[in-house]
């Protein structure tokens, strides 16, 4: 690692807000996978109900998701999205000093998969590895952590992996959330700049809520047996398995407009900043509906608001934010003048981040389509 | 703020309802259009409009529109 005591660092914490000073985005990308699903086709899972389709389709604005095909992994496509970047950014394996990895979706209960991408992407023994186990949120949990890994001077690049395969996790009869969820991975550089950059960060958890968004069996709690994986119907007809993922959506529905706009709007405030002064407001891609109700309760200009993402590719977990930057903002975030964004993250544990940062001139922000020959 | 009116924004919160259809006796939960998506619509209705965190349970809860209210307004 390296260590740079000359740079003035600057991290200004309140409980669990902080903001940090010399840290900047140094590129993205996003790795999606190629089979499509449209829920057009699925008219067998809602019972040859059209008309509920086309309300989903209206209202929730469901459409296509990218899913991958059994033995793809999260892995496989953030390595294939830090490849890219790497490559872009005109960087070799040793400029990397650590390498984290937001997943709930990984290869292996152990060893995580910050390590097997270590190997896979052939990272120096100087570099740490590590795995966050979040969902929705954890990408700006792991830029939370990137950026206190830089702000210390025990690093100068960060390699921040976030990626989900949950189409692997749902099961495809539960029209809760089978059509909801799309695949995909991506690698974002975090690294010092000799810029001043502000970010100003915000972080919350409501753990009371952790069965509302969960697998229940699988882990140690309960672990995976034949009774787990018996297939029982629910009240509204759905079919899962205890190994399968399980959403409460009037819960998540309501957490997500109640905690996420005042969290929105406490972190412009401890910011210094007005609402106006955001360019750009990049939620976790949920589905439109969410999105809508969001930046009504903020009365933020649709146009200010990325949604389309979750259109095309489903609701890609933690992949869903910087997917959204890649696919619908790319130009902006490449150009020389400086885009002021505020990324926000929502979803399993419950756990809730947001994160306000100014981003300018990325040398390579784009969605590329993963193949195995990659 | 009145049944009424409350009657009214369920029809539209519940899209595939015919305007004028229901009433304040209406068992909301029997209806052919009342589906998880309907539960979502009607929760953001209440929250935009009357700003009541309705639970997913108080909608099990109860059975009819004039019940419903009651509790929005509870």
């Amino acid at each position: 690692m390296g260590f740079h005591f000359c740079v003035i660092l600057c991290i200004v914490t309140l409980m669990a807000k902080s903001s940090f000073n010399h840290v900047q985005i140094g590129g993205v990308v996003t790795c999606v996978p190629p089979l499509e699903k449209c829920i057009d086709d699925e008219l067998e899972l809602f019972g040859g109900n059209a008309k509920q389709i086309a309300r989903l389709k209206k209202t929730i604005g469901l459409d296509r998701r990218r899913v991958v095909e059994s033995g793809t992994t999260a892995a496989d496509l953030s390595e294939t999205a830090a490849k890219r970047l790497l490559e872009q950014a005109g960087l070799t394996p040793d400029a990397v000093d650590a390498l984290i990895f937001v997943t709930q979706t990984p290869d292996y209960a152990q060893p995580c998969n910050a390590a097997v991408l270590h190997g896979r992407l052939d990272l120096p023994k100087s570099c740490a590895a590590l795995d966050v186990n979040l969902g929705c949120s954890g990408y700006v949990y792991g830029l939370w952590l990137a950026h206190m890994m830089v702000s210390s001077g025990g690093c100068e690049r960060v390699l921040l992996l976030a990626g989900d395969t949950i189409s692997r996790i749902v099961n495809p009869k539960d029209r809760a959330v089978a059509p909801l969820f799309g695949d995909g991975g991506s690698a974002t550089l975090v690294q010092r700049s000799e810029c001043a950059s502000a970010a100003w960060f915000s972080l919350e958890t409501d753990g009371k809520g952790f069965d509302k968004l969960i697998v229940p069996a699988g882990g140690q709690r309960a672990p995976s047996s034949t009774e787990t994986q018996v297939e029982v119907t629910d009240e509204a007809g759905n079919i899962r398995c205890q190994e399968n993922l399980f959403m409460d959506g009037a819960e998540i529905f309501n957490f997500s407009i109640v905690e996420e706009p005042k969290a929105v709007r406490e972190l412009v405030e401890y910011a210094g900043l007005d609402m106006d002064a955001v360019d750009y407001f990049v939620f976790h891609q949920a589905n439109r509906y969410i999105l809508t109700n969001i930046a009504k309760r903020l009365k933020i200009d649709l146009a200010k608001v990325p949604m389309q993402t979750v259109e095309r590719y489903g609701n890609q977990s933690s992949a869903s934010i910087p997917s959204a930057m890649c696919g619908e903002l790319h130009d902006t975030l490449r150009s020389a003048d400086s885009t002021r964004v505020l990324l926000s993250g929502f979803g399993v544990g419950l756990s809730w981040a947001s994160v306000i940062l100014d981003i300018a001139e990325l040398p390579v922000c784009e969605i590329i389509e993963y193949s195995s020959c990659n | 703020m009145s049944l009424e009116k409350f009657v009214e924004d369920f029809e539209e919160a519940v899209e595939d309802v015919e305007p004028g259809s229901l009433t304040a006796l209406t068992k909301y939960r029997e209806l052919e259009a009342w589906d998880s998506l309907a539960v979502l619509t009607v929760i953001a209705m209440v929250d935009a409009e009357y700003d009541v965190r309705l639970k997913a349970e108080m909608l099990k809860a109860n059975d009819t529109l004039e019940a419903l209210y009651a509790q929005v307004c509870g």
